[in-house]
């Protein structure tokens, strides 16, 4: 089973209760980013090399938090939602200040706003999830 | 793509996430109601893949597949994977991933419908 003894002790476990929601909502959004990037790269890489290489680093920081949080591993966690947080302030500011090197929609364009903005809130979620009551 | 199948997985897929939500603020588990129903919810799912994927291999739906069959294979994956989730926490939060899951199938299957129609 899952090792959960060197980052978690003494601690409160991350992946579960709470948690399990957020290794769902973690899941959802490594499914659609990456498979988003996914075609992107296989079908149209040529238009947008930068936009479509963010997503798929998007899609990569989605599931190594997914797994993080899975596995109760508490400093990658923390490493992953800091990297996601800034992600998504410098990409979604890049994405307003010049629409044009990204003419397709990724997942951190204008704070996520094609994802009801969801990207822009979770990191936050996630950070006050790992740093309550400590 | 079938409309009336494509809507009514969209009802249902929001019936089930409201249902979820309330049986989450009751502070419950999954019970068997929410299972059974994301059961029938796989079902329709199923049936709606291959139908799509039937007529688009017959010519029809927009030119670029791609997008198409990972929306199909992606709405198939949830229902599955939240009751998986849910079946591991019983507890509120469970029944809090399947509101995540009901509502993610929905918003899913309108997009589905919006790129079978060409406005990827």
């Amino acid at each position: 089973m899952i090792d959960q003894s060197d980052d978690t002790k003494g601690e409160r476990v991350i992946g579960t209760g709470a948690g399990r929601a957020l290794v769902a909502v973690y899941g959802l959004f490594a499914l659609a980013a990456g498979a988003r990037a996914t075609v992107q790269i296989l079908t149209r890489f040529d238009e947008a090399p930068l936009a479509y290489s963010l997503s798929a680093f998007a899609a990569a920081v989605y599931v190594l938090l997914t797994v993080a949080l899975a596995m109760g591993r508490r400093t990658l966690a923390l490493w992953a939602l800091g990297i996601e947080l800034a992600g998504v302030l410098v990409i979604g500011t890049a994405s307003v200040i010049d629409a044009a090197a990204f003419p397709d929609e990724t997942v951190w364009s204008v704070y996520g706003k094609g994802y009801l903005f969801i990207p822009l809130i979770l990191p936050l979620v996630g950070l006050y999830w790992l740093l309550r009551r400590r | 793509m079938l409309q009336p199948l494509a809507t009514g997985v969209i009802v249902a897929a929001l019936l089930l996430a409201l249902a979820s939500l309330i049986v989450a603020i009751r502070n419950r588990a999954m019970g068997m109601v929410l299972l059974v129903g994301f059961a029938i919810l796989e079902v329709a799912l199923l049936v709606q893949a291959g139908i799509t994927i039937a007529a688009a291999v017959g010519g029809e739906g927009p030119a670029e597949k791609a997008t198409l069959y990972g929306y199909l294979a992606g709405t198939a994956v949830i229902p599955p994977a939240g009751v998986f989730l849910a079946l591991a926490e019983r507890t509120r939060w469970g029944s809090a991933i399947l509101v995540v899951a009901g509502f993610a199938v929905a918003v899913m299957t309108g997009r589905l419908l919006q790129i079978w129609a060409g406005h990827a």
